[in-house]
């Protein structure tokens, strides 16, 4: 989430930009000569904004016949400091392990790695015990410095 | 055959972790080993988590990179030779294999296809080399657990495990 709401932010952080994604709101399927005559900007900066709009997935685009016509992206955007937080935290193994196993599932993991580290199984059977594979059972001991 | 050091997925996935995969590897080749996994490491390394970056790709993208990025360095080190990869010769091992999957079956209380592949073909193939090359098996590996259900099969293979 986080690589994307950034490179929106970038995009609607232009108004120039942003007046591009607006104005192809409007005028679906615009080629690129089309939106600088519009706008007044030069060629070449449409051209370089259009490839960063497209790179962040503000805009599309398809080849009809020999030129290239572009589209305001299909993304919805909501800013609130929540959000941003969201979109900031660092993503870890250790978070998408408890987004799915939960608070019990951590404490199940702290006891198999325990188990595991001491050698009374191989890390093979505690990935095996936990439901995940080993890689991320061993991702995980990395992760949590448990190694 | 160099000295032939059999690498567990824990250490490869460590050192990648902590960015110093390639250099290690070099440096192993540099000190006359051959470091080779078996094939069940393959899906330890690339095909999982492969599939968990699939998995989280839409919820977790940095973290997919990561792990997609993860799988193609494992990838390029086999590509390079500085991992190779030995084909079992099951046939010959599979009474080793059989051993290794009822000990840890009885172990784990669970039925013996549900045991995973990496511990009994690491095993069978730090034998299997023995016997090939008549001479002493490295093994690297963080996990104790694996080193002490080898301990049992240790007769039948001379081995060291290297320090990391």
């Amino acid at each position: 989430m986080a690589e994307k709401t950034v490179s929106i932010l970038k995009a609607l952080g232009n108004p120039n930009k942003a007046k591009i994604i607006a104005h192809l709101a409007k005028h679906r399927g615009e080629t690129a000569e089309g939106i600088g005559k519009h706008l007044g900007y030069p060629l070449p900066t449409i051209y370089k904004y259009l490839r960063e709009l497209e790179a962040a997935r503000a805009v599309e685009s398809e080849s009809k016949g020999n030129t290239r016509v572009y589209f305001a992206g299909n993304f919805k955007f909501e800013v609130s400091a929540e959000k941003l937080m969201e979109a900031f935290e660092e993503q870890t193994l250790e978070s998408v392990y408890k987004a799915r196993f939960g608070e019990e599932g951590m404490e199940r993991l702290r006891e198999v790695s325990k188990k595991a580290k001491a050698g009374k199984m191989t890390y093979r059977q505690a990935a095996s015990t936990l439901g995940i594979t080993y890689y991320e059972f061993v991702s995980l001991l990395e992760e949590t410095g448990a190694d | 055959m160099h000295k032939p050091l059999v690498i567990d997925s824990s250490v490869l996935i460590a050192l990648d972790g902590q960015g110093r995969l390639e250099d290690r590897l070099i440096q192993w080749k540099n000190d006359g080993f051959d470091v080779v996994i078996p094939a069940a490491i393959i899906n330890e390394v690339i095909d999982e988590p492969e599939r968990i970056a699939e998995e989280i790709r839409e919820r977790a993208p940095v973290l997919a990179h990561k792990m997609k990025a993860s799988a193609l360095r494992m990838k390029m080190a086999i590509k390079q030779g500085l991992i190779q990869i030995e084909t079992l010769d099951y046939i010959t091992y599979s009474r080793v294999i059989d051993n290794v999957r009822k000990h840890l079956s009885k172990l784990e209380a669970k039925p013996e296809h549900m045991i995973k592949k990496g511990d009994s073909e690491l095993i069978a193939l730090i034998i299997q080399l023995y016997y090939q090359n008549k001479q002493k098996v490295f093994l690297a590996t963080f996990d104790k657990g694996l080193l002490k259900t080898l301990k049992p099969f240790s007769k039948e293979a001379k081995y060291e495990v290297l320090k990391i």
